[in-house]
């Protein structure tokens, strides 16, 4: 570890750490442009020239290019050093435009800050500049090229880091260009991170444009709310509307960078339809009153029928403190639930909390440190974006990764994939754990694990099963391995079977890892917190039966559930009583006999559990209330002085809950944390939200050695030969429900289509761009196909869409039988 | 050819040049459309290869002339006259650098040291290389380019 001096002051780093990075941790910030801890050093920009005093290497030097050694003595303070970054700055400045405050980088501009901190605030040349054109690159990122210094960090980043092509650096000399080949809508779900990594005003944030400065902005951490991984990211509010969000660094969840749909998902918190007002048969009351009102009906409610006649429904959007007030209310009060599992793979996702075992689970960000990774299930890009930028750091690290899923996979860099039919999953990972029963001595597990282990079938009968025994040799032969699962739309024993996989491999020796990845963002508190006896559907069938008399809703919307809107329409009408609080509308919220507005996460301090059990911590980034823009009616805001806030008479669901248990509630809590610990023993020891790490805590997870090993539990029974199943998947824009109501991502979601393989579709006379009429069971569809040899055979893939939602399925997987699909012909 | 070429190589990217020189070649400059080709034969984003396209300049990514005349700016043909020289190319011509004559016979552009610099100063037209050059000389380049095209030009 060498030790050197950076001004006079002395430090030990690892071995290859940069000079730049060495004077960071002593708290000194060494000019930069082109560096960037997730890109690396290419020694484009030349601004952070150091001078090396003694040591190794002498003069001036680029203290992102050099190691740090024994016996440096660095100076960042030397005047030789000092002017040579003035005369660098000045010289990228010589085509900038002088402008700053017209441009809409002007106050968070590195370039800024360091032209003015270097003295170059006033122009000496007086010549011609060089100009550019700029593109068009669609509806998120504006572009400006005269802004550019040259420093190369959007094309690493965009090429190397997260690994799309279509935006590259064009031309030589002065005239470099950074841009596209032909203007047009950038590919890469991830293409916000470029407003972020320009040090300069090139690319900046189309859709906050003219809507304020840095400083007009209340700026806050939060977590995304968009997907199960939790990423971090800081929110501008500003007039009581959120503006923007751009990507907070997490050592442990999503490092520098975010995706596209956690950018930009958060317009729901502005949108004019939002509920703000409590409403009680259709007329105003006031959020106190009509809380009083519900408490009371509720009661007389349970008066006639018992408290089993009343219901809790949350969802895997609520926050801990609301589901975790969901439970303490069904518990206090009698009532039934609270149920989580509007989402069918809700059971998945129990599974796969139940096997999470603190050794076994790894971060987002470990998995860039695996050498081996088997994605089983999950479909990243559209299920949880981030994980694919994660996966191909580990890539270019070096790691093989295979993808075992029957949708049509799609990563920016080079993997396997298996697609595997939905029935032939289970087959698929028993060829690995069968591999592994077979090649490992497992004594240990006992007699019974191993018998039912090498009992287990080894699925030679599904296609490329020989791929997939070679798989196994790599995930032996690996240091690193790390098993991902999906649970949106996997077969019920996959989750298990990922979990058994990752036990096996460490048992037989590698440091293995198991990543799951959920449906919503706070999926895993869902799963902690839910009542494990009552799914949706039976709560659906008792309303239907009369059992189920009264319903109370916290931020969920039925409909989505995928049940058939008829069907469900008529049990909410059979309903005595229907309370729902929520802060979307929807038409959950507009069948209710008593709404009650709340809070959004961005409003209320809120906590969740992203993927691998991490407790994370948001603030409040605003106060709420309507945006001034819709108060003034887009002219100045009213005048007339008000104490309190329009719009803002609400509170979070989670405060709203107890006043619903009426006259005896289950009483407000004083002690979040303490309380949050009755409802399920592993949140006894959240810290303080004043103490909260940046990170959040990863919850102790309870070993659960008696699910483990069951293989013999999936049967590889007899397929249906003429069956097809549908798979209702998800894609990255378009089908998460807050960001679906995004109006910047409108133009990001794909039109519905339905996705087969060539020669199953041959087998209905179609190809890419005729429509085909399928009958869902739920409805029928008339769909544009899309032929693609990435699918499965025998499998029908349908991205959900809100055009579709009531006809799509309740379950991800249908089975439907040959004749559900044809070809739609113009005259039908 | 070009495509067996492709289909022999192991990993086709490391071709993408030359099959940009045989694409120009085939339509006299690298339109969108006939770099959209190129990147599809080497399966290559067509972004990757404008990359590449707009760096050399021997690859046109617009209509150039006839005869394209590559005079060197490098340091030994530059201290060897080439100002005085690019004077007069322009003003013969009657075009700028970077232009091509209306009649679609020249384009004059620079280029970087061609190894010539023996006999500096030096131009290259349509991969053939000549120096040392005077005002006198280039005039007699351009009389022979021009006969020449007539002769080959079917009226
Ligand atoms: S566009 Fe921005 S990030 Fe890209 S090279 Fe120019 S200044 Fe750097
Ligand atoms: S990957 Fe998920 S959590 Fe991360 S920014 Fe995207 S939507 Fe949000
Ligand atoms: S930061 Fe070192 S050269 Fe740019
Ligand atoms: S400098 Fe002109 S040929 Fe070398």
């Amino acid at each position: 570890m060498p030790k050197l001096i950076i001004d006079n002051r002395e430090i030990t780093v690892p071995e290859g750490t940069k000079v730049i990075e060495a004077a960071e941790r002593l708290g000194i910030m060494i000019p930069r442009f082109c560096y960037h801890p997730a890109l690396g050093s290419v020694g484009a920009c030349r601004v952070c020239a150091v001078k090396c005093l003694e040591g190794p290497r002498k003069g001036i030097q680029m203290s992102c290019m050099i190691d740090a050694q024994d016996g440096m003595k660095v100076s960042t303070t030397d005047a030789e050093a000092v002017d040579f970054r003035k005369h660098v700055i000045e010289w990228l400045m010589l085509h900038h435009p002088h402008d700053c405050p017209v441009c809409d980088e002007g106050g968070h501009c590195l370039l800024q800050d360091l032209t003015v901190s270097g003295g170059q605030g006033v122009r000496r040349y007086q010549g011609p500049k060089r100009t550019h054109t700029d593109q068009h690159l669609g509806p998120l990122v504006a572009h400006e090229m005269n802004r550019c210094i040259q420093c190369y960090r959007c094309v690493r980043y965009y090429q190397e880091f997260t690994g799309y092509e279509d935006l590259g650096v064009m031309q030589i000399g002065s005239r470099v260009y950074y841009g596209r080949f032909r203007p047009g809508t950038l590919e890469s779900p991830f293409s916000g991170n470029l407003i972020d990594i320009c040090p300069t005003g090139v690319y900046t944030d189309k859709p906050s444009r003219y809507r304020g400065r840095r400083w007009d902005f209340e700026r806050r951490p939060a977590v995304c709310l968009h997907c199960s991984l939790g990423c971090h990211v800081t929110v501008s509010a500003r007039y009581r509307e959120v503006v923007r969000q751009e990507a907070r660094f997490s050592e442990s969840v999503n490092g520098h960078f975010i995706c596209d749909r956690g950018r930009y998902g958060f317009p729901y918190v502005n949108l004019p339809e939002r509920p703000r007002s409590a409403r009680v048969d259709g007329t105003e009351t006031g959020w106190e009153a009509a809380l009083k009102i519900a408490g009371e009906r509720l009661e007389s409610a349970a008066w006639k029928t018992g408290p089993q006649g009343i219901a809790v429904v949350g969802s895997a959007r609520c926050g801990l403190e609301t589901q975790g007030m969901l439970k303490r209310l069904a518990d206090a009060k009698g009532w039934r639930g609270p149920v989580f599992d509007i989402d069918p793979a809700a059971a998945n996702v129990r599974t796969a909390v139940s096997r999470l075992d603190s050794d076994l689970r790894v971060s987002l960000r470990e998995i860039e440190t695996a050498d081996c990774i088997v994605v089983v299930s999950a479909d990243p890009l559209n299920e949880s974006p981030m994980l694919a930028p994660a996966l191909r750091q580990a890539r270019r690290n070096g790691a093989r990764v295979a993808v075992i899923d029957p949708r049509p996979a799609s990563l920016p860099f080079q993997f396997d994939h298996f697609p595997v039919a939905p029935d032939d999953l289970a087959a698929a990972m028993a060829i690995l754990i069968r591999k592994c029963a077979d090649k490992e001595p497992l004594s240990e597990l006992g007699k019974t694990a191993v018998r039912s282990l090498r009992g287990v079938s080894d699925g030679a009968d599904i296609p490329d099963a020989d791929g997939l025994a070679a798989l196994y040799d790599d995930l032996h032969d690996s240091r690193r391995p790390v098993i991902v699962c999906g649970t949106h739309t996997a077969p019920p024993e996959i989750p298990g079977m990922a979990a058994d996989l990752a036990l096996l491999l460490r048992i037989a020796g590698p440091r293995a890892g198991l990543f799951y990845v959920m449906p919503g963002p706070n999926s895993f508190g869902a799963a902690l917190l839910s009542d494990p006896a009552l799914s949706f559907g039976d709560l659906v069938s008792s309303i239907e039966e009369g059992e189920t008399k009264a319903l109370v809703v916290a931020e969920s919307d039925l409909f989505g559930s995928g049940i058939d809107w008829d069907r469900l329409q008529n049990a909410l009408n059979k309903l005595e009583l229907l309370v729902t609080l929520d802060y979307i509308d929807s038409q959950t919220t507009r069948a209710a006999r008593i709404l009650i507005p709340t809070l959004t996460a961005y409003e209320t301090p809120s906590l969740s559990i992203n993927n691998e059990g991490r407790v994370q911590q948001s603030p409040a980034a605003f106060r709420g209330g309507d945006p001034i823009a819709r108060t003034g009616g887009g002219e100045h805001p009213p005048r007339a002085f008000r104490r309190d806030i329009p719009g803002r008479e609400m509170g979070a669901a989670w405060t709203a809950l107890p006043t619903l248990g009426g006259r005896n509630p289950g009483s407000a809590p004083v002690n979040l944390t303490a309380w949050l610990g009755d409802a399920h023993p592993a949140l006894t020891s959240l810290p303080e939200s004043s103490d909260f790490p940046p990170d959040g805590v990863r919850l102790p997870l309870a070993e659960n050695a008696g699910e483990r090993f069951q293989t013999d539990r999936f049967s590889h029974g007899e397929k249906e030969e003429d069956a097809l199943t549908l798979l209702v998947a998800d894609s990255t824009f378009g089908t998460e429900e807050l960001s679906s109501l995004s109006p910047i991502l409108k133009e990001l979601t794909p039109s519905p289509c339905i996705q087969i393989h060539p020669e199953d579709a041959a087998e209905f006379d179609l190809s890419t761009g005729d429509a085909v009429r399928i009958d869902t069971g739920a409805g029928t569809a008339v769909l544009p196909v899309q032929t693609t040899d990435r699918i499965a055979r025998r499998v029908l893939v349908i991205p959900r869409h809100r055009d579709l939602d009531d006809r799509l399925p309740r379950e991800r997987r249908t089975v439907l039988s040959k004749t559900a699909i044809r070809k739609a012909t113009e005259d039908a | 050819m070009l495509s067996q070429q492709i289909q022999a190589s192991k990993h086709p990217p490391e071709l993408v040049v030359d099959v940009m020189m045989a694409v120009q070649e085939h339509y006299g400059y690298l339109s969108d459309e006939a770099l959209e080709e190129a990147a599809a034969m080497v399966g290559m984003a067509p972004t990757k290869l404008d990359e590449l396209a707009t760096f050399y300049t021997f690859l046109y990514r617009e209509p150039v002339g006839r005869y394209v005349i590559h005079l060197c700016d490098s340091v030994i043909c530059w201290m060897d006259g080439y100002e005085p020289l690019r004077d007069h190319l322009c003003k013969k011509l009657g075009i700028q650098m970077g232009e091509t004559t209306p009649d679609g016979l020249f384009t004059l552009l620079p280029v970087c040291c061609i190894g010539y610099c023996d006999r500096s100063p030096a131009m290259l037209i349509n991969k053939k290389a000549y120096g040392p050059l005077t005002s006198e000389k280039i005039d007699e380049i351009l009389e022979t380019l021009r006969s020449e095209a007539a002769e080959t030009t079917p009226s």
